[in-house]
This record gives C-alpha cells, structure tokens and sequence, in this order.
C-alpha cells in the first residue's frame, strides 16, 4: 500500500506550536542516535540489522529511522519494563542469546549467515520462530514464540514507531502540545493535520495542511 | 529517564511547584524525627491520605520511589520518552494468562499511577459494596455505598471532575463540577451504536478540565493523556491533593524507594528506605502502605520478622493473595471517515449498561465500556499483536486514521490462586523482585466473550468493517491486602487499618475485596478520604 | 445644512452605532467559528457577508451621512437579508444540533452550532433598519410605529434577554469558574426587564438607563475578560491559533454594548416624544 500522506511530514511542524522545548530536545535526541558500539559482536548486529528490516522495514521516500541503534540502547542499558515473562531472561540476556540462535536457525535452514538470506528465506526463518517450530539447539534455553511475542515484537515495533518518518506516514498528528487540537470530531482535520491523499471526505477550508 | 530527574528535588525545605516551570514551593520538613504519619506512595491511596491526614493536623511524611516531575517542562509529547512515567522495575510474570504491567498498569513518580491514567472517574454500583449478600458472588465490603457517596463527592469537588448534567445509572447524585467535553469522533461511534442498540450512554465522568481552575489550564485534547498530561488539565494527585497536602505542612520525599519496615513487639516504628543512594531509616507513630496492589504485598511480605515470618499484617495468609485486574479486552475495525483516535482523551463517552442490567449474563459481575485512543506505538504493538509484521504491518498502519475501537473494563473476581509472591532474585536497591501470578477462571472467560460480542454488534450497527477482536488487555492491579469484616479473610479493616497491626495502615487499591466494572481511581482517592476522617475520628477518641 | 446630522437624527445615530456594534460582533465571532466549522456548509460565509455590509452602512449612518433614495433602499435591503439569514442560521443551527449522535443533549447544545447565535444577525438588520427608517424621518418601519420609541425599547429589552440567556447557557457549560461570569445573567437581564417595562407603560423608570449603561460597560469588560480567558488556556496567546477558537470568544460580549446603546437610543424616542 502507497504511503497515504506522501506530502506530509510531522517534522514540518517542528518550530510550531505543535511542539515544546522539551520535545523538540527529545526527538532531536533520538534522530542523532547512533548504534552503540561495542554491545552486540559483528554476527549479533548483522543479525539484528536484518531482523530490523524484515519485521520494521522503513517506509519508501521517507528519512532513515534510528530504530536499530534504539534496540541496540535497549539491550547495552538491559531496559526492563515493569514485566518479564517467566520463561524469558532479563532484556540484554534475551536478545543475545536469541540472535544467536536466529543465526544458528538460518545456518541449520541454509546453512548462511542469517544477514546474508534474501528476504523471503529470512522471513521463513522468523516465521519459524513465531510459531515454536525451530531445530536449533540454540532455541532449548530460550522459548522461540515467547521470545518472539514478548521480546522482539514490542522491543522492535515500539522503537520504530517513536520514530517521526512512521508517525508521517501513518498520518499521526505527532507532538502536541502546547498546542492540541481544536476540531475532533470524525471528519474534522485542523490545518496542522494530515492530509490524505485520497482523501475526499474531509471537506471545508483549509483544504491544505500547514504548519 | 533523563539525568536531573535522578536527584531528588524534595529538598532542603522546598518541593517543586508543578504549576510554574522551574518554580518552587515551601515544605516542612521532619529530618528524621518520629512523624505520626508516614506514608509509603503518594498515589491515588497516598496522596489523597497524605493531603487529608495533614490538613488534620497530623505531622506527615509522604514518600514516593518516583520522581517528582513538573509537567509543563518535564514531559514531553512522545510516548517512548514517557516511559518515565511507568514502574519499569524487573517483576516476574508467571500464570495462565501473564500480566503486562509497565505502562499498562502502575506509576512511579510522586503521584503515583495518577499521573498519567486514563482519568476515568466512575462510581461503584452500589449493590456491589455488597456483591455476596446482594448479587451472589465474591465477598461484601464492610463499606456502605451511601457512606461511599459522600466520599465520592469529595472526591469529584477536589478534582473538578468534568461530567454530565444527569447521569443515567444507579441512585440520584449531584451535578459534575465542571461539564463534559465534547465529543471526539470515536466517542461519536460509541453513542451512535449506543443509541442504535437501545442502550444508555453518557459522556464520561472525567479528570480533565473542561475549564480552567487555578492555575491549571483546560484541556486541549492532545490526546497524550497515557504518556502523561503536559498542560495540568489532567486532575492528578501531582497537582491536586499534594499541592495541598504541602501546604498543610506535609514533607513529600520523592526518589525515596522503601524496602522494609521495622515492626517491634506487635507494633511498627519506622521505613527503611533508600535515598540519595543510602539506606535511612524514618521513625513514625503509624505507617500507611499505599504502593498498589503489586508493591504494597511485597513491602510487606519483605518485612517479615522473628515476631511476623509470613510478613507484616499476614496472620489471615492473604497478603498478595486475591490479585484483581479489569478485563481490557477491545474490538477494533475500520470506517470510511477520518477518525483520527489519536486526538482528544480517549474515553469520553462511556455505556454502564452492563454493570447496571444483570438479566441475559451467563456469569457474574459487570463491565462498562469505552472507545480506545491508542497513539502511534501503542497502536502499531496491537496491531503487531494480530501476528502482522514486516510490509503487513506498514500497511495496516497506513490507515490507522481510519480506526476506531471499543474498549471494556469488567470486573475480575478475586482469586486466591491470582498473587504476588517474592522471588529470590533480587533487583537493584537488592530487593527481592516480585513474581505476579494471574490466571482468569470461567467466569471471566464468559464475561469476555460476552463483551466481545456485545462490543463487535454495537460497532457493526454503525458501520465499521473489518472488526477484530483483542482478546488479551488487562488493566489496573487491585486486591492484594483485601479488607474486611473478620481478621480472618482480610488484611485490613474498613479503616484501612491492619488487622494484626494497629498502627501500620493500607492505602490503596490492594484494600479492594472485589474489583466492580469501573476503573478503580475514584474509589481508591474515596476510601483515602473516608480513611483520613476516621483516622482523625479515631484520634479524637484516643483509639489510635 | 446637508450632511451635518439633524438633532432629530440623534436617537437614529445611536441606534445606528448599536447596530454596527452588534454587526461587528457577529462579524468577528461568526468569522471564528464558522472557521471551526470549517465553512463546511458554504452558506457559512453569508452572515459574515451580511454583517460586513452592515457595519459599512449603519457605521456610515451613525457618523452622521442622510441615507438618499438609492442608498437608503440598498441599505434596507441588506437589512433586511440579514434579518433572513439570521432566521436561517436559527434553523440550521438547530438542525445542525439535531444531526449529532444523540440529538438535542447539553453536550451537542454546548459543542456544535451555537443554537441561538444567527438571532444576533436579526437583531443588526432589525436595528440597522430601525436607524435607517428614523434618519429618513420615517415614523414606521413597516407595520411598526417608531416614533413612540416602545417598540424599539421593547425589542431590545428581547434581545438583551435573548443575549443574556445564551451568555447563561454557555457560562454553565464553563461551570460559572470565575464568579464574574454571573454579571452577564444577572445584569442585562434587570436592563431587560426595566427596557421591557418602559415599553409596555411607556413612562421610563429611575433604574433603565443606569442599567443599560452598566450593561453597555459591560459587554467591553467581556470583551477584556474573555482575551484574560484565552490567555488561561495552554500555551496563552503563542497557541493563539487554538485558544482564540476554544477559548471565550473575544468578540461575543459587546453585543450586549451594541444592543444598550440602541437601547439608550429607544430612551431618547421616548423621552422625544413625550415632550412632544
């Protein structure tokens, strides 16, 4: 599917009073984030890199996401998040051990490196691991669908939409505040909103988005 | 978490001003002197006791693990950013049915979980204060609801709860303080279907101005209402009950994690706590517990002594036991209008139907419910939870405009199996971690699908495609220290008062013996008032 | 001597001068909120057409020029469009609030078409052609005598509650925050009722022209409370493209000012008129 606001972009919005200081330093922060170095080995990153792409992969004409280096954050600073499946070990532990046995699983399938398959062999690997059916010895310390419910989707999805390039496609408003919105209703789009494409629903004036 | 917010600012007789960016107000402060009160969460429980028992007169200190954030510079709008605001502490979660806590469900900063919850300011039906005698399941509250009322008012006045003119369910109350808000398309939704079901509906009763008060600004529907309100139109116990309880004399540690307390002789004397990166100890007449029903067990299931092995408060064996969430469960679908969910507070309309009409249910309890306004990542982790990812996921995203939904809270019976235990492991002040264990029994099974059909049709009757259903969302944490009228199937009193111990109190959501179709923060701030005049009651009495 | 105003003119001025008041208000409060609405109904821009048309000839009127023939019968024409639009709006103002799930509830009387509002455009065309009538030295308007001054006083003795009753609703749905927010129900409405009486008896009581001027200070001081008001919302004046539009509306109270001047006008007929 077309990206359907290909002419909106919540970063324009910026210097409005769509956004604060604080969040203007936030998201600043986040854009210049690079992958920290030294976390993960080679193999692990290269692994993690396409798993990246695979489950999140960055919207066409948009600017780069740093969803990787917000991953990677994650697991050098070990983030916990108020729960942890019984079956899982600490967040830092949980994606070491599971990349390297997402490579193993693609050696064993193959025999590649995980990073070097093509996308439907790669996907055919993390589809194997979404549904427990793996043949890795890697797997038998580490349940292969818990990891994947509650690891890497939440960690992977919840980096790559604070990123703004997913919020523009997705026609999310974006930082708000101090200013919010004025018409709610259904319908109703105030000028530093998203405009659809396809849209011919929203009626009235202004019929363009500003900032 | 950004680096200030790591040293306390509850310091040196001052506390910051949540209303002024950069701005200070004056607290008293108690060093470690013994106060008459000290209270362990400054949360719907804690903050509102700690505001009641120190415009009693009572010397108070008020202690929070958290942070104390002034809104208006210190939140930003970015959900990820915010997680600042959740206790993302290791805890273990085990079960049949694994609970999400985090974001989903718990605070830390100094006022609790208020600081960025959904606002939702509903009444319990007043038969369930009495749901075994009256309704045949769970147990009663030793509770009165027309007692409960007052309170309740209380409640709604000190928050300027925005709400109907007249509201449809239950026995007579007075007017909301402040209006409802308009209506956000979802909302819209829900009151269309409501209206083509035959059922009732209303606008929510809500902690969100819908005018200004003070120095608080109305709300100007960003819509970031679960990453924490940056504009004070949120009415939490941040900017509420313990501005006030400053000013009545009340010292507010924040960054202040307790991890013991010290019990002598049938009696406790004081808090171990951590602050400043050392372990202190603050002597007091009477400790409260307010932590929510995850924190408050484990604190005193830590506390455990030569005199109490099984922790404080525990000869009933029910500490942690009866763990109660809401069920959460949503049906989502699409509509050809430009919905846009991410504006306005989600929840603003709400049908009670459900927690009012008891003919037609195959099982017991009630649920209410409302439209969802999930932002950006909160919507793309359920979306990714239908098992879609990769291109799948891209494009369902793409119409996230085009989404609307129906939320339920419903009411969890409370289960002895369904607890919070200590493991041995052991986090970062080397505290023991908890291990949460919830499983839902039949009962909930069949409320759930009940819902999720209800939900389904009435989203269907106005038009909405491509449904489908959520099945697995909990939310809230409630029942873990449950009171009661015999010591021997409660913790606590109808005081809030332990039964074991007389001068070591419970404050918060865990008191609650059944956990009712609503969301639990006007009852949890409810019983805090109730608990702050009886105490002072009993203090005239000499029975403290 | 042409073009300086006539002392008979006096009471037509002053009329004039509240109707251009009241043609004012709606002008500028019309323009944002059918800005809200997002002129989504093109006949949205209508009163604020007719409002501007009035305030040209009712201002031109009220600093004194003769309405000649042709003028005079353009102006009474848009007079009269106005008082059609205004009925109009009424109409769908009502329909617009009849459309909204769940009907005639407070909610939708407090969010969506302020229901009462388009009767604000009737009362500058009634008053712009009121003024007109009287600076040709017409003693009707149509059907309705003029020279007396009741009927006038009694029109505006309406409109002043009228005006007050929507000041009353709309301050409800604010929760009364700021006690100030009773003057405006509780003040026009005393105005109103000794208006009102000075009409039905035709003799003018102590308190009608005290209270019409307070009424007339006070739909300024409004003014002035209802920018302190936008200035209360999140980010004050800098998120002004927001709290202009959700905040008080700035430009609603001096239709009370519009309607007490014309009020005091209607004194001055009276007053005329029973010395003979």
């Amino acid at each position: 599917m077309a990206d359907p606001y290909p002419t909106y972009d919540v970063l324009a919005k910026r210097d409005s009073a769509s956004w604060d200081d604080t969040t203007r330093a936030v998201v600043d922060r986040r854009l210049s984030l690079k992958v920290p170095e030294g976390v993960l080995s080679d193999t692990q990153l290269a692994t993690l890199r396409m798993v990246k792409a695979r489950v999140c992969p960055d919207p066409e004409g948009r600017p780069p996401t740093t969803t990787l280096a917000m991953v990677v954050q994650r697991i050098e600073e070990d983030s916990t998040e108020g729960f942890r499946h019984h079956e899982l070990p600490r967040t830092s532990d949980a994606w070491r051990r599971g990349l390297d046995a997402i490579e193993a699983e693609a050696q064993l399938r193959f025999g590649s490196p995980f990073a070097d398959l093509d996308g439907g062999q790669a996907d055919a690997v993390l589809r194997s691991i979404e549904d427990g059916d793996v043949r890795a010895p890697e797997w038998e310390s580490l349940p292969p669908s818990t990891f994947w419910t509650w690891r890497v989707i939440p960690d992977l999805v919840s980096c790559h939409w604070s990123q703004p390039s997913l919020w523009s496609a997705m026609g999310f408003g974006g930082p708000a505040s101090p200013r919010g919105y004025v018409r709610i209703a259904e319908n109703r789009r105030d000028p530093w909103e998203a405009l659809e494409e396809r849209s011919t629903s929203p009626t009235g004036w202004p019929r363009h988005h500003v900032r | 978490m950004s680096a200030e917010a790591q040293a306390p600012r509850a310091l040196n007789g001052q506390a910051p001003d949540v209303f002024t960016p950069g701005g200070w107000v004056p607290m008293r402060e108690y060093g470690e002197e013994e106060v008459d009160f000290l209270i362990v969460g400054t949360g719907a429980g804690g903050g509102t006791l700690a505001c009641k028992l120190a415009e009693a007169g009572f010397s108070v200190v008020a202690m929070d693990a958290g942070a104390y954030w002034r809104p208006l510079e210190d939140f930003a709008s970015d959900e990820h950013e915010q997680g600042k605001l959740y206790w993302n502490d290791d805890r273990i979660v085990d079960g049949d049915n694994p609970l999400k806590l985090g974001a989903n469900n718990s605070g830390k900063a100094v006022g609790g979980s208020t600081v960025h919850y959904m606002m939702v300011s509903l009444r319990f039906r007043p038969e369930w204060f009495k749901s075994r005698s009256k309704l045949g399941y769970g147990v009663d509250w030793p509770l009165d609801w027309r007692e409960m009322w007052t309170y309740y008012r209380e409640v709604e006045e000190a928050l300027s709860i925005s709400g109907p003119v007249t509201y449809p369910w239950g026995p007579k109350r007075p007017r909301y303080p402040y209006r409802a808000h308009p209506l956000n398309g979802p909302a819209r939704y829900l009151v269309e279907g409501a209206e083509k079901l035959g059922i009732q509906w209303t606008e929510t009763p809500i902690a969100t101005l819908s005018a200004p008060r003070g120095k608080a600004h109305p709300c100007v529907y960003r819509g970031f209402c679960m990453a924490g309100c940056s504009t004070n139109a949120k009415q939490s116990a941040l900017n509420t009950w313990l501005p006030r309880a400053l000013s009545a004399g009340a010292e507010i540690r924040d960054l202040a994690m307790a991890g013991r307390i010290e019990s002598r002789e049938g009696r406790v004397t004081g808090v171990h706590y951590r602050r400043e990166g050392e372990w202190r100890f603050q002597k007091a007449k009477n400790v409260v517990v307010a932590g929510y029903a995850v924190e408050t067990p484990r604190l005193l299931l830590n506390s455990a002594s030569p005199e109490c092995p099984d922790g404080l408060a525990n000869s009933s064996g029910l500490v942690g036991k009866n763990l109660m969430v809401h069920l959460n469960q949503s049906v989502f679908g699409r509509t050809q209008d430009d919905a846009r969910f991410y504006k306005a507070p989600p929840s603003l309309a709400v049908s009670e139907h459900w927690n009012y009409e008891d003919a037609g249910k195959d099982y017991h309890g009630g649920w209410c419910y409302m439209p969802p306004g999930p932002l950006a990542a909160s919507w793309a982790r359920l979306v990714a939870g239908k098992g879609l990812w990769g291109q799948d996921l891209l494009d369902e995203m793409h119409r996230y405009n085009n989404a609307v939904g129906l939320k339920m809270v419903g009411e969890v019976l409370p289960y002895e199996r369904n607890q919070v235990t200590l493991t041995d492991q052991a986090d970062e002040y080397g505290l023991p971690v908890p291990r949460i264990t919830f499983s839902y029994g039949e009962n909930e099974q069949a409320m759930i699908r009940h819902a999720l059909g209800f939900m389904d049709q009435a989203l269907d009757v106005v038009g909405i495609t491509d449904r489908w259903q959520n099945p697995d969302e909990t939310a809230h944490l409630l029942g873990t220290a449950r009171m009661g009228s015999d010591p021997a199937t409660s913790v606590v009193d109808a005081d809030c008062r332990s039964w074991d111990i007389p001068n070591l109190w419970i404050c918060d959501g865990s008191v609650f013996p059944t956990s009712g179709g609503v969301n639990p923060s006007l009852t949890i701030q409810a019983i805090a008032c109730r608990t702050g005049d009886r105490i002072a009651e009993l203090a005239r009495r000499g029975e403290l | 001597m042409p073009g300086l105003p006539q002392p008979s003119d006096k009471a037509a001025r002053l009329i004039a001068g509240g109707a251009s008041l009241v043609a004012s208000s709606v002008l500028a409060d019309a323009g944002i909120e059918h800005y809200r609405g997002s002129f989504e109904n093109r006949a949205m821009v209508l009163p604020l057409a007719g409002s501007a048309l009035s305030i040209l000839t009712d201002t031109r009127l009220a600093l004194g020029a003769r309405a000649s023939g042709g003028t005079g019968a353009l102006a009474m024409s848009v007079h009269a469009a106005n008082v059609a639009i205004g009925a109009a709006g009424l109409g769908f103002h009502v329909y617009n609030i009849l459309k909204q799930p769940g009907g005639f509830t407070f909610g939708n009387v407090f969010y969506h078409a302020p229901i009462a509002a388009p009767a604000a455009l009737m009362v500058a065309g009634t008053l712009g052609a009121t003024a007109l009538a009287l600076g040709k030295g017409a003693s009707r308007l149509g059907p309705v005598p003029l020279a007396s001054g009741r009927s006038l006083a009694g029109f505006a003795a309406f409109a002043l509650a009228g005006t007050s009753a929507e000041a009353a609703v709309f301050h409800f749905r604010g929760a009364y925050h700021n006690p100030f927010m009773w003057v405006p129900v509780v003040v026009p409405p005393i105005a109103a009722l000794a208006l009102g009486k000075a009409a039905v008896t035709g003799t003018v009581g102590r308190i009608t022209n005290p209270a019409l001027t307070a009424t007339a200070v006070l739909g300024f001081a409004g003014a002035a409370f209802h920018a302190y008001g936008v200035s209360r919302n999140m980010g004050g004046w800098r998120n002004w493209r927001q709290n202009l539009i959700v905040g008080p509306p700035i430009p609603a109270p001096p239709s009370f000012t519009g309607i007490a001047i014309a009020g005091l006008g209607a004194l001055l007929l009276m007053r005329r008129f029973a010395r003979g």
